[in-house]
């Protein structure tokens, strides 16, 4: 190995080993605040008294096949929210990270850490993408307890590793959102639409063949819509592995895509803001 | 830490320029500051200061010049060297996690600097010991006082012992004792080596304190040396004097100024009650001499005292008559 390899292998190993002390910070942060903590529980039982009710409004004739198992609105809808919520944190957690630092008047003194952007991003949202699955988790089995819903058992590592692969392509939109907030500082407004138009065309809610022909088109090119497709064969449909691969291998141009264009115009505002002398301040 | 006896200063600005918009930032400015040095950089508000401060830590771009920090120039100083070089005090009052302590607020920023969780919670737990935060380490930051959080400041600043320690208007908001208690603590990294850039627009704070002294106003360098120096650049000294007429309808303005016959200049304070006057007076003319003149031309002298103190009267001259 050469000197400038190891050298950037030390780089990135010490750089990995900070991950921790964010998630500690995060943790510390989010326990100081016990009452928000405990409502976001309380939150998270009402979503599922909620879709019980709207499930009883649905007509479950209308909602797509998986693997021949049609499936109740509540199972539907319940395996997208699942998937939507790692989009949200991807999103918003990426985002409000900048935002966050910027208000309370610390990005100043993280940028002056020997600490590169990437790893400020990544360790901030840590403890975000470890706290949601437990959440994501909990919700899948209040609904399975209580509104008479099954979920194949066999279907739910398939179902994560097509989460996992989803996680780069969310990563590159939160990438670009947060060059956004950077740049506009107000970048909020932006990130909710950019997020309900990715949700409200990816068939979370409702299946992507209730819209017209052509936005239908559109809508299964959604990366949310594959990813959500995948989840569902395997959870509702018990495909198991069939299909995970074609989806993976339609994720990864996605995540290119997404990654790329994100790491450029996280550049592009940060140099901006290096050069208008505005950078660390809202 | 740095080599007191380096010969290269450690930090060097050479004609730093910048504007954002139509407006200049900072114009053609040069200072140096020594390993082991306090050195200020003194200006009124928006002189400039900060601006120069963000550039030599790399958060805004400078247009022109060049910055070498321990004789390497900036651009060619990698990220994580640069950043171990510099420690900074923000201006800010809020640059902490308010919601958590002190002690892991710094073993946080200890760990972002690439140190273990051992070494950077032994690290954190001495330098509150030296900002005299020890009984405070495990209180939230958010109920610390603003003198509490400068020290904690301070101590973040010093996590790795850096070669250059950045200090802006550290001192600005705090209380006589919290600004003495500040200064001292960047005196004592000037003693163990620091190169320190200390920015205020306290005039008062810098005599006895800082080594050298560079006066940024309107964006250039308006005066570089020592306290000394800056003192006898001062034109004139002013006397706050209370007089009053034996004539009670004479004109004390024109009266006095006659018998000065331009060896000063006297001027009314503009308080209400038209006893009191600002009396300026060129270094050649002893006030005894000027008082006696005064009191010759049938005007009594009640009470006299100097109105600014002669660092005071430089930096107003030298900023064109501004207040810091």
């Amino acid at each position: 190995m050469s000197a400038t390899s190891t050298s950037a292998w030390g780089s990135f190993v010490t750089e990995v080993q900070k991950v921790p002390a964010f998630v500690r910070r995060d943790f510390l942060v989010q326990w100081s605040y016990r009452f928000a903590f405990f409502s976001d529980w309380a939150n998270l039982g009402l979503q599922v008294v909620l879709f019980y009710f709207i499930g009883r409004l649905v007509d479950a004739d209308r909602l797509p096949a998986f693997a021949g198992d049609r499936p109740s609105y509540v199972e539907f809808v319940a395996v997208g929210i699942a998937v939507t919520s790692v989009l949200q944190v991807g999103l918003s957690r990426v985002v409000t990270v900048t935002r966050e630092e910027q208000l309370m008047g610390t990005l100043e003194s993280l940028l002056m850490t020997p600490t590169v952007p990437t790893t400020v991003q990544i360790g901030s949202v840590m403890y975000d993408l470890a706290y949601v699955p437990i959440r994501t988790g909990l919700f899948l089995a209040l609904v399975s307890a209580f509104l008479d819903v099954s979920f194949h058992l066999s279907g739910l590592l398939p179902a994560a590793v097509v989460l996992l692969a989803f996680i780069p392509v969310v990563w590159g939109l939160g990438m670009i959102s947060a060059a956004a907030v950077f740049t506009f500082r107000k970048g909020l407004g932006f990130v909710g639409l950019f997020t309900l138009v990715l949700t409200g065309t990816s068939s979370t809610y409702f299946p992507v063949e209730l819209f017209p022909g052509w936005l239908e088109a559109i809508s299964r090119l959604n990366p949310i819509t594959l990813a959500l497709r995948a989840t569902r064969d395997s959870l509702l449909g018990g495909t198991g592995w069939t299909g995970v691969g074609s989806t993976l291998l339609a994720l990864v141009p996605a995540a290119v895509l997404t990654l790329t264009i994100g790491v450029m115009a996280f550049r592009a505002a940060r140099r901006r803001e290096r050069r208008r002398g505005t950078l660390g301040l809202y | 830490m740095v080599d007191a006896g380096t010969r290269l200063p450690a930090v060097a600005i050479s004609g730093v320029s910048r504007r954002f918009g139509d407006a200049d930032a900072l114009r053609e400015v040069s200072l140096d500051v020594e390993a082991g040095e306090i050195h200020a950089l003194l200006g009124p508000n928006g002189a400039g200061k900060t601006t120069l401060l963000r550039i030599v830590c790399g958060l805004v771009d400078a247009d022109h010049g060049e910055i070498r920090l321990m004789g390497v120039p900036l651009e060619r100083l990698g990220f994580r060297e640069h950043r171990r070089l510099i420690g900074l005090v923000p201006s800010g009052d809020r640059s902490f996690y308010l919601r958590i302590s002190g002690l892991e607020n710094l073993i946080f920023f200890g760990r972002l600097h690439g140190l273990s969780r051992r070494a950077a919670s032994e690290r954190a737990l001495t330098c509150l010991e030296e900002v005299d935060l020890a009984d405070a380490a495990a209180k939230r930051v958010g109920v610390y006082s603003h003198g509490m959080q400068k020290r904690l400041s301070v101590a973040r600043a010093m996590l790795m012992e850096p070669a250059i320690l950045l200090v802006d208007e550290a001192t600005h908001d705090l209380d006589p004792d919290g600004a003495i208690r500040i200064r001292d603590l960047a005196t004592g990294a000037a003693r163990r080596g620091a190169a320190v850039l200390w920015t205020t627009q306290r005039v008062d704070e810098i005599r006895g304190f800082v080594d050298r002294l560079t006066l940024l106003h309107e964006a250039e360098v308006r005066f570089r040396g020592t306290v000394p120096q800056m003192m006898a650049t001062s034109p004139t000294t002013t006397h706050l004097l209370q007089l009053r007429a034996h004539d009670p309808h004479a004109d004390i303005t024109a009266a006095a100024r006659g018998a000065l016959d331009g060896r000063g200049q006297l001027r009314p304070s503009g308080d209400a009650d038209g006893e009191h006057f600002l009396l300026s007076l060129p270094d050649d003319v002893p006030l005894g001499q000027a008082v006696a003149t005064i009191t010759a031309a049938g005007i009594d002298v009640l009470a006299c005292r100097e109105e600014h103190s002669p660092i005071e009267s430089a930096f107003l001259a030298l900023t064109g008559g501004g207040r810091p």
